[in-house]
């Protein structure tokens, strides 16, 4: 049989024996092989691999039933992984084999998954472009000139070059939903909290969010819900679509915005209009505040998770994370205050707008991917940096904690848009049941 | 004392071993982030007691 074109298809071919684990992992591995250009594994998955994937067909002989059992999913190699190489992507940690796993890849091993490979990521997730310099600077599927994005650019790679069923990232100012939107697939950024980080290397504890990339929605609510141990996804069929009511937002910081994304944005609003949904255009000015208070928050933050590495082997960090640590370990506490007394006002004014609406609509990013190496956008009146851009639009997300969906939209001069829908704390639900009529809409 | 001085001084402080390159790589990015405090704290009301 043909390899499935997503989880819950491959899921699905397993329980009925149409095609194997272990066919379905060499299937991929043979894609990978052909695939190396990518960088999208640090780590490819190797013996341990077809391991596992014979244990899940005995256990599939065995008429044993589990959401992901014998599915391969790759996993950011940013996820301590029992017995197999966890680098974060940089040099300090190339050698270091975990004798646990973290415990969301315990949820998956419970699930059934198949531990499919490591992926590479910015080193130690602190940064956007996915430019390692240890371990390749990895390229964009859609175009190889491009970047993918970060910090989990190798997860978004390996789901959209169909290297494997899905995969799990991070996200702490964008990480997942920045290289979900530049290649073209789905990712979640669920509500802080909601998934346990235990076994990943942090990198701004009260910014730092797990999650899932795939190829559909569905196949993310179905690996949110195996990964939660909770019913969003099912409780997301239930949600009543028509009259729910869409912000769309209109603020300073949505600017500057490439005309083709802000085009792409309209054509959903106007969809999501015609299917019933209420959309109007809401503000919230003290979004222009988020850029600064998560760029103190972040660096503050990461800077103390090294702060031992940086002072005493500074030489072992890549350029652009060695600046930003160090900057970091020169953020005051009276600095770290300021801007989370910000923060608690951006986080009051989120609750109230969803007071008024039930999600926000946004562009994920407002660039499509953007070349290899490329330090600035250049737009009519000024340049942004490249990974200030990617960031814009994702990071107030991180600092408030509320649950946030890219879902791929159309495309600019052959390159992928991503829509981000944004929910109250704790809706995933909801955002996965707009995600879905987006990505039911998109394909009209 | 110059900027450059008071961010070798703050480096120091904060127990990092830099050279001349490492400081002139930091102090674009510092200088930012110095005007993004700023802003911040420009941004939040004075409160009644320290106005």
């Amino acid at each position: 049989m043909a390899r499935p074109a997503s989880l819950a298809e491959a899921a699905a071919a397993l329980r009925r024996r149409t095609i194997s684990p272990l066919e379905l992992v060499d299937a991929y591995q043979k894609r990978i092989e052909q695939a190396a250009d990518l960088r999208a594994f640090i780590t490819p998955p190797g013996e341990q691999a077809r391991r596992e994937a014979r244990r899940a067909q005995q256990r599939l002989a065995r008429g044993e039933a589990g959401a992901l059992l014998g599915v391969p999913i790759a996993i950011k190699d940013l996820f301590a992984t029992r017995g197999l190489r966890t680098t974060a992507g940089s040099r300090l940690l190339r050698d270091w084999v975990p004798s646990t796993d973290a415990a969301l890849v315990g949820r998956l091993r419970a699930a059934g998954a198949v531990i499919f490979g490591k992926t590479n990521l910015h080193e130690f997730a602190y940064g956007v472009t996915n430019a390692n310099p240890w371990w390749g600077v990895a390229r964009n599927p859609r175009d190889l000139r491009r970047s993918p994005g970060g910090s989990s650019g190798g997860s978004a790679i390996a789901v959209v070059a169909d290297l494997c069923a899905a995969a799990l990232g991070s996200d702490t100012g964008g990480s997942i939903r920045i290289p979900a939107s530049l290649c073209g697939c789905v990712g979640l950024k669920p509500t802080y909290g909601a998934l346990p980080l235990e076994g990943v290397i942090p990198l701004g504890w009260s910014l730092d969010h797990a999650g899932p990339l795939t190829r559909t929605i569905e196949d993310a609510g179905i690996l949110f819900d195996a990964l939660s141990g909770g019913r969003a996804w099912k409780q997301a069929q239930r949600v009543a679509l028509r009259g729910l009511r869409v912000g769309l937002l209109h603020d300073s910081i949505i600017q500057p915005l490439q005309p083709g994304v802000s085009s792409q944005v309209d054509r959903a609003a106007a969809a999501l209009r015609r299917y019933g949904l209420r959309v109007r255009d809401v503000r919230l000015p003290e979004m222009a505040w988020t850029v600064a208070t998560q760029l103190v928050t972040l660096r503050a933050e990461a800077s103390a998770a090294h702060a031992r590495w940086i002072r005493a082997r500074p030489r072992a960090y890549g350029p652009d994370v060695r600046i930003r640590l160090q900057l970091g370990a020169l953020v005051s506490g009276a600095d770290y205050v300021v801007a989370q007394r910000m923060r608690a006002k951006i986080v009051g004014a989120v609750r109230r707008l969803f007071d008024d609406i039930d999600i926000l609509l946004l562009p994920t990013t407002p660039i499509t991917a953007p070349v290899v190496g490329e330090r600035m956008v250049r737009w009519r009146t000024r340049e942004e940096p490249v990974d200030g851009a990617l960031v814009r639009l994702t990071a107030p997300f991180n600092l408030t904690g509320v649950p946030a969906l890219s879902v791929p939209y159309g495309e600019v001069s052959g390159m992928p848009v991503g829509l981000q829908l944004v929910g109250r704390w704790n809706d995933e639900a909801r955002v996965l049941a707009v995600g879905r009529l987006i990505e039911a809409l998109a394909s009209r | 004392m110059t900027e450059r001085d008071r961010l070798a001084a703050a480096t120091r402080a904060a127990g990092l071993r830099l050279t001349a390159a490492d400081l002139e790589a930091l102090a674009p990015a510092w200088k930012r982030y110095l005007a993004l405090v700023e802003e911040l704290r420009a941004a939040l009301a004075p409160e009644p007691w320290n106005d």
